[in-house]
C-alpha cells in the first residue's frame, strides 16, 4: 500500500505519513479512532521526501499493515513549526474535512488578481497562527508583509483563507455559521481602524478564532505563501458545490 | 338514510383503493432506496403490530367490562369503534410506508414539484379518505344493527331504561357512545404510543447525531435516522388518522345523543318534539358527514387531476377549499329538502329549518379562522415566528421564554373565534347547533387528513432521497414537499383542537341531561353551579389534569429519547467505522428503543384519561365529575393550543435560520433554534394532539358511566 504524507494546518500544525488516502484519513482525523472529536481539519498532501527536515524512513519503517489487517492511520513526524520546512512547490491538493469526515479536494489554481478590488479584507489566518484580521492589503501583498523578514510580526510562511463581509445591518445573511455571532462592534472599529487610519494596515479582531471558523464562511479560498512563492486553492462555487460535492455541502452546513 | 351512508363510504373507500393501487403500481426506484424503504416498513410494521396486540388485550377487557356494567351493545359498539379506529390507522401506515420510496423515485424520475406532490397526496388520500369511509361505516354498522335491526331507533325504544344494576339510559345513546369511546381508545394508544415513539427517535437521531456528531438530518451513518422515519409512519400518520377520525366520530355522536335526550327529556312538555323530527335530527349529522366525504372525494380529485402545480401549498390549500366549498353547498340543499316544513319550535332554531346548516357553516369558517391563526402563529411567512428566530441570536435562553410567550398568546384569538362560534351556534341552533358546529369543522376530514398524512410521507420520502444519496435536485424537491407539511399540520391541528371543543360541550350538555331518570322528562336533572363546592373542587382538579398528563408524556418521551441517545452514542463510540461509512450501524436496536419505550409508556396516559372519572366518580359523585368535565376541557383546549404553536413555531423559526438568515446553519442562532425545536418537539407531537383526545374520552366515559356513579359514591353513601 502506498503511503502519503500530510500536512495539517488547521486546527494544528503536524506532518502526518499514513496509509490512508484523502478521504479516509480526513475522516479519520475528523471523527477519530475512538474519541469522537469532531472537528475541522484541513490539510494537504505533499510530496514525499521533499525536504531534509523530516524522518522519512522512519515513516517507511512505521507504516506497516496492522496485525488486523487494517492500514496503519497515522505516524506523526513533525508537529511544531511544520508548515515553514515544506516547500510551497512540494504541495498538491488541499484536504477540507467536516466535523463529520466529509472530506472536500481542492486543487491549485491560479490567483485572479480582478478579484482584489474590495476596500477592506476579513482574513483567517489557518497557519501557524490563527487569529481573525481586517486589512485592507489584498491577499498577495498581506503574504509579502507577513513574511517579510523585517517585519516585526514575521512569519516563514502563512496559510489563511479570505472571509466573506456581510450586509450587517440585514437578517439575510446567508449561512455563514458563528464567525459573526458576537462581537459585531469591536468587529466594525476594527474594519474602520484600517479604512481610516493610514498607518493601519492591518489589525488583529480576535487572536485566536479556531471555534468559530467555519467553511460556509470562505470567500475566494485558501492561498499559502512565503516570500518567493504563493498558491491558491480555490473554493468552488454554491452551484459547483450543490452539483458536484453536495454532501460534503450539507455536512459543511453551506446547504 | 342507510343507503345515503354506504353509498359515501362505498365511494371514499373505492377511491382510496383505487389511489392505493396507483400509489402502489408505480416504480419504486433503486435497489438502495428500497432496501431503506424496507428498512422503514419493517419498523413501522412491527411496532404497529406489536402495538396493536397490546391496545387489543386492553380493549377487550374494557369491552367485556361495558358490556357487563352498562349493556352488552355498549361493548360491541366500542369493539366495532376499536377495529375501525385501528383499520385506518392500520391503512394509513401501510400506504405511508409505499408511498415513502415511490414519492422519492417520483421526483428522481420526473424532477416536478408537482409531480412528486401528487403522488404523495394520493398517498395521503388513502388515509384521509380511510378516515372519513371507516368512520361512516362503522356508525352506519351502528346505526344498521341497533338501530335499525335491535330497534333501538323506534320510538318505543328511545327513552330511558334501567339495566340490572340500576343504571339509566336511553339504548342507542349507549351504542354509538361505546361506538365513539372504542374510536378513543385506540386513538388515545395510536396517539401517546405513536408520539413517545417518534419524538424519541427524532429527540435521539438530533441529539447526538446533530448536534455531538454533526451529521446531517437523515444520514444514514446516523444509527437513529431509520426509526425517526418509522416514527413518521407511526406517529404522524398512524397516529393522526386515529386521532381525526376519533375526533370526527365524537363530534357525530355527541349530536345523536343530545337529540336524543332532547327528545326523551321534552316529552311532557306542551310543544314536544315529534319523534319524525327526532330521527331526523338523528339522522342529520350522519348524512350531513356522509356529504361532506362524498364533497372530499371531489376536492380530492381536483388536485389529483390537475395538470401543472407550481405553488405546492397553494394547491394543497386548494383541495381543502374544494372539499369544504361543496360540502357548504351540497349540505345547503339537502338540509332545504330534509327540514323544510318542519316545526323546530322547542329547539330555538332562530332560522328555521336552515339552524342547523348555518351552525355548521359556523363551525366550517371557526375551523378555517383557527387553522389560519395556527398559520399565522406558526409559519416563518409571519412576524411572531421570525421573532423567534430573530431572539435565538442573544441564545436559547431567549428562544425557549419567547417561544413559551408566543404560544401563551396564541391561545387567546382561538379560544375568542371558539367563544363566538359557540355563542353564533348556540344562538342559531340551540346545543343541537353548537354539536352540528363540531360536526361543520371536521366535515372536510378527509381532505385535510389527506394534507396532513402527505406532510410525513414527502418528509419520509425526503429521508429516503438522503439516505440514498440521490441527486440534489431530488432532495430539494422532496425537502421543499416536506416543509410545506409542517405548516398544514399547524392548521390540521387547529381544527382537531377546536372541533374537540366543541363536541366536548355537547358532549358535556348530554351528560347533564343523561341524569335523568326513567318518566323525568322535563329538561336537565343535574346542574353544574361552580358555587357547589363539590363541582368547584372537580373543575380545579380536572384543569389540572391535563398539566399531570403532558407532564408525564413529556417525561415518557424524554426517558426513550435518553436511552436512545445513549444508545446512538454507544454506537458511534463502540464502532468508528460508522461516521467514516465503512460499517452500517445497527438500526435495528434503536427502532427496539423506540418501541419498547413507546410501548412501556403509553398505557399510564391511557389509564389516566380513563380512569379520573371514574375513581372521582364513584368516591365524589357526578356534581365532582362535571367540574372535573368543565375543568380538564378549559385547561386542556388552552394547553392543547399553546403546545401546539410554540411547538410548530420553535420548528419554522429553526427553519427560516437555516435559510440563511442570522447567520444560517452552525450560527449560534441556530443552536439556539434546534434545542428550541427539541423542547418543542414533545408539546406539538405528542402532548397537543393527544390533549383533545383526552377531553373526549373522559367526556364520553363519563356520559356512559354518570349513572352509575351518580347512584353509587362514597360521598352519597356516607351522607346517607
Amino acid at each position: 500500500m502506498s503511503i502519503y504524507y500530510y500536512l495539517t494546518i488547521f486546527p494544528i500544525e503536524s506532518l502526518i505519513a499514513s496509509m490512508l488516502e484523502p478521504s479516509s484519513f480526513g475522516s479519520y482525523l475528523a471523527t477519530g479512532s475512538k474519541k469522537g472529536s469532531y472537528e475541522n481539519n484541513i490539510f494537504i498532501e505533499i510530496e514525499p521526501e521533499c525536504s531534509e527536515d523530516f524522518d522519512w524512513q522512519y515513516a517507511k519503517e512505521k507504516c506497516k499493515i496492522k496485525s488486523n489487517n487494517e492500514p496503519k492511520h497515522s505516524v506523526y513526524l513533525s508537529i511544531y513549526r511544520t508548515l515553514e520546512k515544506v516547500p510551497i512547490n512540494s504541495m498538491k491538493s488541499i484536504f477540507l474535512t467536516t466535523k463529520d469526515g466529509r472530506t472536500l479536494e481542492l486543487k491549485k489554481q491560479d490567483i485572479n488578481k480582478n478579484n482584489f478590488n474590495k476596500k477592506f479584507y476579513i482574513y483567517q489566518e489557518l497557519c501557524p497562527t490563527r487569529p481573525l484580521i481586517t486589512t485592507i492589503l489584498n491577499p498577495i501583498d498581506y503574504i509579502k508583509i507577513m513574511t517579510d523578514y523585517n517585519s516585526k510580526t514575521f512569519l516563514p510562511k502563512i496559510a489563511f483563507a479570505d472571509i466573506k463581509t456581510l450586509n450587517f445591518h440585514s437578517e439575510d445573511t446567508g449561512s455563514v455559521g458563528p464567525l459573526y455571532d458576537t462581537n459585531i462592534e469591536h468587529l466594525h472599529n476594527c474594519i474602520n481602524e484600517v479604512l481610516f487610519n493610514k498607518d493601519k494596515k492591518f489589525k488583529i479582531v480576535e487572536r485566536s478564532n479556531v471555534d468559530k471558523f467555519s467553511y460556509q464562511i470562505i470567500e475566494d479560498g485558501i492561498y499559502i505563501g512565503d516570500n518567493e512563492n504563493i498558491i491558491f486553492y480555490k473554493m468552488p462555487s454554491k452551484e459547483d458545490l450543490r452539483r458536484n460535492h453536495y454532501d460534503w455541502g450539507r455536512s459543511a452546513q453551506i446547504f | 338514510m342507510l343507503g345515503v351512508v354506504f353509498l359515501a363510504v362505498i365511494t371514499s373507500l373505492t377511491f382510496a383503493v383505487g389511489n392505493f393501487l396507483a400509489v402502489k403500481r408505480k416504480e419504486s426506484g433503486l435497489p438502495i432506496m428500497n432496501e431503506i424503504a424496507a428498512a422503514i416498513e419493517e419498523g413501522a410494521d412491527a411496532f404497529i403490530r406489536h402495538e396493536y396486540s397490546v391496545i387489543f388485550k386492553i380493549a377487550i377487557i374494557i369491552a367485556v367490562i361495558l358490556g357487563i356494567l352498562v349493556s352488552w351493545y355498549t361493548g360491541v359498539a366500542f369493539l366495532i369503534g376499536a377495529i375501525m379506529s385501528s383499520s385506518a390507522g392500520w391503512i394509513g401506515m401501510r400506504i405511508a410506508v409505499i408511498a415513502n420510496v415511490r414519492v422519492s423515485n417520483t421526483a428522481r424520475t420526473t424532477k416536478s414539484l408537482g409531480d412528486t406532490l401528487k403522488v404523495a397526496f394520493q398517498g395521503g388520500s388513502v388515509m384521509g379518505l380511510s378516515v372519513g369511509g371507516f368512520a361512516l361505516l362503522g356508525l352506519g354498522l351502528v346505526y344498521l344493527i341497533f338501530g335499525k335491526i335491535l330497534g333501538q331507533l323506534e320510538e318505543i325504544n328511545l327513552t330511558i331504561i334501567t339495566n340490572w344494576i340500576g343504571i339509566n339510559f336511553i339504548p342507542f345513546t349507549m351504542s354509538v357512545s361505546g361506538y365513539a369511546l372504542g374510536c378513543s381508545i385506540i386513538a388515545m394508544f395510536d396517539r401517546v404510543g405513536g408520539g413517545i415513539y417518534t419524538k424519541a427517535a427524532d429527540m435521539g437521531a438530533d441529539l447526538v447525531g446533530k448536534t455531538e456528531a454533526h451529521i446531517p438530518e437523515d444520514d444514514p451513518r446516523n444509527p437513529a435516522t431509520i426509526a425517526d422515519n418509522v416514527g413518521d409512519n407511526v406517529g404522524d400518520v398512524a397516529g393522526l388518522g386515529a386521532d381525526l377520525l376519533e375526533s370526527y366520530v365524537g363530534a357525530i355522536i355527541s349530536s345523536i345523543v343530545l337529540a336524543s335526550y332532547i327528545f326523551y327529556t321534552s316529552k311532557s312538555l306542551e310543544n314536544a318534539i315529534t319523534y319524525n323530527l327526532t330521527k331526523k335530527l338523528l339522522e342529520y349529522p350522519i348524512l350531513f358527514s356522509a356529504i361532506g366525504i362524498l364533497s372530499c372525494v371531489i376536492g380530492i380529485a381536483s388536485l389529483l387531476i390537475r395538470k401543472k402545480i407550481k405553488n405546492p401549498h397553494k394547491a394543497l390549500n386548494f383541495s381543502t377549499w374544494v372539499s369544504e366549498g361543496c360540502t357548504i353547498f351540497f349540505t345547503l340543499i339537502f338540509t332545504i329538502f330534509y327540514f323544510k316544513n318542519e316545526n323546530f319550535g322547542l329547539l330555538g332554531f332562530r332560522m328555521g329549518f336552515i339552524s342547523p346548516w348555518v351552525s355548521s357553516v359556523i363551525g366550517i369558517l371557526a375551523g378555517i379562522i383557527i387553522g389560519i391563526l395556527a398559520e399565522y402563529y406558526t409559519s416563518y411567512d409571519y412576524n411572531p415566528t421570525k421573532n423567534i428566530s430573530s431572539s435565538s441570536n442573544e441564545g436559547a435562553s431567549l428562544t425557549i421564554t419567547s417561544g413559551l410567550a408566543l404560544g401563551m398568546k396564541s391561545t387567546i384569538l382561538p379560544v375568542i373565534v371558539l367563544g363566538f362560534s359557540i355563542i353564533l351556534a348556540d344562538f342559531v341552533g340551540g346545543l343541537y347547533g353548537v354539536a352540528m358546529a363540531a360536526i361543520g369543522m371536521l366535515s372536510a376530514v378527509s381532505a385535510t387528513v389527506s394534507v396532513d398524512t402527505y406532510g410525513p410521507i414527502a418528509d419520509n420520502a425526503g429521508g429516503i432521497s438522503e439516505m440514498s444519496k440521490l441527486e440534489p435536485e431530488v432532495r430539494e424537491i422532496t425537502d421543499h414537499l416536506d416543509s410545506v407539511g409542517n405548516t398544514t399540520a399547524a392548521i390540521g391541528k387547529g381544527f382537531a383542537i377546536g372541533s374537540a371543543a366543541l363536541a366536548a360541550l355537547s358532549l358535556f350538555a348530554s351528560y347533564l341531561y343523561t341524569q335523568a331518570g326513567p318518566g323525568h322528562t322535563t329538561g336537565y336533572s343535574l346542574i353544574i353551579n361552580l358555587m357547589d363546592t363539590f363541582s368547584l373542587a372537580g373543575a380545579i382538579i380536572g384543569a389540572a389534569l391535563p398539566y399531570l398528563f403532558s407532564g408525564i408524556l413529556i417525561e415518557a418521551v424524554a426517558k426513550a429519547a435518553k436511552q436512545m441517545v445513549q444508545e446512538v452514542r454507544r454506537q458511534f463510540k463502540e464502532n468508528p467505522k460508522i461516521l467514516s461509512g465503512e460499517a452500517k450501524p445497527d438500526y435495528k436496536r434503536c427502532i427496539k428503543i423506540s418501541s419498547a419505550g413507546a410501548i412501556n409508556q403509553m398505557k399510564i396516559p391511557a389509564f389516566i384519561s380513563v380512569l379520573t372519572p371514574l375513581v372521582t366518580g364513584f368516591i365524589f359523585g357526578a356534581k365532582f365529575v362535571g367540574g372535573l368535565l368543565i375543568g380538564t376541557t378549559l385547561s386542556s383546549i388552552m394547553l392543547a393550543i399553546f403546545t401546539a404553536n410554540s411547538g410548530g413555531a420553535w420548528d419554522n423559526a429553526k427553519k427560516y435560520i437555516e435559510q440563511g438568515r442570522f447567520g444560517g446553519k452552525g450560527s449560534l442562532a441556530h443552536s439556539a433554534a434546534v434545542i428550541g425545536d427539541t423542547v418543542g418537539d414533545p408539546l406539538k407531537d405528542t402532548v397537543g394532539p393527544s390533549l383533545d383526545i383526552l377531553i373526549k374520552i373522559m367526556a364520553v366515559i363519563s356520559l356512559i358511566m354518570v349513572n352509575i356513579f351518580g347512584k353509587y359514591n362514597l360521598v352519597g353513601l356516607l351522607g346517607k
